[in-house]
């Protein structure tokens, strides 16, 4: 993308005189900056998402007074959090205590580097870009046992030794979950991946049941695998149930304690844009990206129709007694289906890869994310590494022999 | 090789944590996570509720009982109205006895509700505590509704009521009735049989009878070790004679007699048990009666003493009362509950990391007002 805004800065006749390599530098400035604004704005939108979906599951409001249905919420809180007086305290270690939140900060925007949004819409295209990802992740660790050393507080101790503890355990199994995807596609660069998983095959290569060639469906393995990423992913994030480094009952706000006000905040935006990241890498790498679900437009029509089917059971048979407000996701798929059927447009918008599935499928485990944290009681420390080291690692590394394995027997590979 | 040497750290949780249920200080000695002694420091909310109470009338002393166990004032009051009528000799009519139940037992339910909550709340889980905030809401409508008051609220004066119910109390009573039957099972489903909860809470701070009753604790702690002491059963006293209800034991389903999990259990069990009470009461209530006939001009008990125990929702709530035979008391002792329940958390909380502490001392529900009195 920066070569390509570079190139278009230099197609205007005005800005030619500029040469390329200020051009590139110039292109350079602006994909930064735009990837740190869909960060910043990330971090706004899903924070008042949060509260709703929090809200939702209550059976409260959630912000309603700041402008409609409480949009403008986030927004004032935001304004607030900047204004407030920067405290420092005076037994503090104060150079790490204002470089910690900036480390974390900077950590999880960078990693958006090499995010594909859509085919085309990418900051770097690297051809190590998962390699990348997950290794600039971890410098989240960094800042959070600065932070928590800095603030010379026992509960910050607390929380960043817990944090350090719980991420470095937690980034071994899904490490390995996704060398097994890169073993499958034999490439580490994330458009590559996305690219092998259009189409439509079968249920795990064998079972005649089309459904498009994600690799969660690619094998029993896979499908293991990304519910063990997952799994993995959001205690490497600090949510619920494993938001022991910050668990509010317990460590007040763990390695968070003695901030406030902007540096706070930069706890807080980090804190969302790793959780968007991790429900970016879910969606590359087992979910297949920007590519569609429906391979062709009859694919469209007949996967509406069959997913209408699906939510007419669902709300007939588990939902219409518990509530009356679940009929609206049937009167959704209905008329998905019905505009399908009637305006060939729509279903070929829908069978077309781009930003939108990509957006749709980073929504849809975002909100996973937030029901996980809404409805889980939190694990304890032992507990924690227990499920790390014992369950979840084992689990990888199986997942990791058996896709080998798999991949022999369908024929994918050859010795 | 001897074991790696490591110091002690002194942590100090609260006055002002968020899980210490008021301002409540414990001093943790932990070694890592591992806590090996646990030092409550109480008196943060001390408000001389004895002091103040040797220097006001007796009728005036009833508002000051509410405040102490913030929580359950109905109860508290009602214990001390009963110790005083006691002193006195005064017979109540029916109906006062019946409402004072019917309220006392509606209470029992809110205050559980909030124990329930925050439990969950202190092990992670914050959606269970809105759900049972939904619930409390409805109960104190209900309270609302007769005294005015949503937290104290000064009803149960000595010898009867500071008003009868409104009408359409009682449709409202059974209509929240009907509800929270239904609602429980809502509970249940989000919180008592979710595995983690039950990780975090089956085996943590085991209390066994003997160590239970060294130390005085009562209520649902207590039952929850497996002690079938119920004041409502083994000494009845008010009307609870002639109801039919079961008194919740723990049975340590998931894991051992007298956890946290079991003493969230026997709590959750407690609220339909005091639903089935509130239900009965409502169908045996005497239509017909002055809540107010039996308030004596004059409270100037006889000289004397007496102690008077009721079953508060935390436990054994004492009044002990010296009278000389004036209109001020001598003397008020309160016996609390949750100070005596509080007592035992280094007995308990032992050798438990820094979570499992919060957990323990949510599974004792403690009220600091009451504690400090």
């Amino acid at each position: 993308m920066i070569q390509s805004l570079a190139n278009w800065i230099l197609s205007f006749d005005i800005l030619s005189g500029m040469g390329p390599s200020v051009a590139w530098g110039l292109a350079l400035f602006v994909t930064s900056a735009l990837v740190f604004a869909f960060v910043a704005a990330n971090a706004i939108v899903l924070v008042y998402f949060e509260r709703k979906v929090s809200a939702f599951m209550q059976v409260r409001l959630g912000p309603m007074r700041v402008g409609k249905f409480g949009t403008l919420q986030t927004v004032a809180d935001a304004l607030k959090l900047i204004q407030k007086e920067d405290i420092i305290p005076r037994s503090a270690d104060k150079a790490l205590f204002v470089i910690g939140p900036w480390t974390i900060l900077v950590a999880s925007v960078v990693t958006f580097a090499a995010i594909p949004f859509s085919d085309t819409l990418l900051a770097a295209n690297m051809n190590i870009g998962l390699f990348y990802v997950v290794s600039i992740s971890s410098i989240v660790v960094l800042g959070i046992v600065m932070a928590g050393w800095a603030s010379n507080n026992k509960w910050s101790l607390y929380g960043a030794m817990r944090s350090a503890a719980q991420i470095i355990s937690y980034e071994i199994p899904v490490g390995i979950t996704l060398i097994a995807v890169v073993a499958v596609v034999g490439s580490l660069n994330l458009q590559t991946i996305i690219q092998a998983q259009g189409g439509t095959g079968n249920l795990f290569h064998w079972i005649p049941i089309p459904l498009p060639n994600w690799f969660i469906f690619h094998s029993p393995f896979l499908f293991m695998a990304s519910f063990v990423y997952l799994l993995g992913a959001t205690a490497e994030i600090n949510r619920t149930p494993f938001d022991i480094p910050e668990s509010e009952s317990e460590l007040v706000a763990g390695f968070m304690t003695e901030y406030s006000g902007l540096r706070w905040a930069l706890f807080f935006l980090s804190e969302y844009a790793n959780a968007t990241l991790v429900a970016f890498l879910v969606s590359i790498v087992f979910l297949g990206g920007w590519q569609s679900p429906f391979s062709t437009y009859h694919g469209a029509q007949l996967g509406t129709t069959v997913l209408t089917g699906f939510l007419l059971l669902w709300t007939l048979f588990v939902k219409l007694k518990a509530n009356r407000l679940s009929i609206y996701p049937l009167g959704l798929g209905i008329i998905l289906s019905l505009s399908a059927w009637m305006f060939p447009g729509f279903a070929i918008w829908l069978s077309s890869p781009g930003l939108f599935w990509m957006l749709m499928k980073v929504g849809s485990i975002i909100f996973l994310l937030m029901w996980f944290r809404w409805t889980f009681p939190r694990l304890r420390v032992d507990q924690l590494m227990y499920v790390s080291w014992k369950v979840i690692l084992p689990l990888s590394l199986l997942n990791l022999m058996g896709v080998a394995v798999w991949m022999w027997l369908t024929g994918e590979i050859q010795f | 090789m001897g074991r790696l040497h490591a110091e002690e750290m002194v942590l100090n949780m609260g006055p002002q944590h968020p899980s210490t249920h008021g301002v409540l200080r414990l001093k943790l000695r932990t070694d890592g996570e591992i806590v090996s002694h646990i030092e409550p420091v109480i008196g943060y909310l001390h408000r001389s509720f004895e002091k103040h109470a040797e220097n006001l009338e007796y009728q005036m002393v009833t508002p000051f009982t509410g405040r102490c166990d913030y929580l359950a004032a109905m109860g508290s009051e009602h214990g001390y109205a009963m110790a005083v009528e006691k002193l006195m000799g005064i017979e109540l009519p029916e109906r006062v006895e019946y409402l004072r139940v019917i309220f006392a037992e509606l209470q029992r339910i809110a205050s559980h509700l909030v124990a329930v909550g925050t439990f969950g709340l202190d092990v992670g889980a914050i959606t269970p505590f809105i759900y049972c905030f939904r619930e409390r809401e409805l109960i104190l409508d209900l309270f609302e509704m007769a005294s005015g008051a949503r937290l104290l609220y000064n009803f149960m004066w000595i010898g009867g009521l500071a008003h009868d119910v409104p009408p359409g109390f009682v449709e409202k009573t059974y209509e929240f009735l009907d509800a929270f039957e239904k609602n429980v099972a809502e509970y249940n489903q989000i919180l008592t049989g979710n595995k983690i909860f039950i990780e975090r809470t089956a085996d943590i701070g085991v209390m066994t009878p003997e160590v239970a009753i060294n130390y005085g604790v009562t209520g649902p702690p207590l039952r929850a070790s497996g002690v079938n002491i119920d004041i409502r059963r083994t000494q009845p006293y008010s009307i609870y004679d002639r109801f039919e209800f079961d008194v919740p034991l723990g049975e340590g389903l998931q894991g051992t007699v007298g956890d946290s999990w079991d003493r969230y259990w026997v709590r959750v069990r407690e609220m339909e048990e005091s639903a089935k009470i509130v239900r009965q009461a409502l169908d045996q209530l005497p239509v017909e009666g002055d809540v107010q006939s039996a308030i004596p001009k004059r409270i100037r008990p006889p000289q004397g003493e007496i102690y008077f125990r009721s079953e508060n929702p935390r436990g054994e709530l004492g009044y002990y009362i010296v009278s000389n035979g004036k209109n001020v008391p001598v003397r008020v002792k309160m016996r609390s509950p949750a100070f005596s329940n509080l007592s035992v958390i280094n007995e308990i909380g032992q050798g438990f990391m820094i979570s499992d502490v919060i957990a323990i001392l949510g599974s004792l529900d403690i009220v600091l007002g009451e504690i400090d009195r």
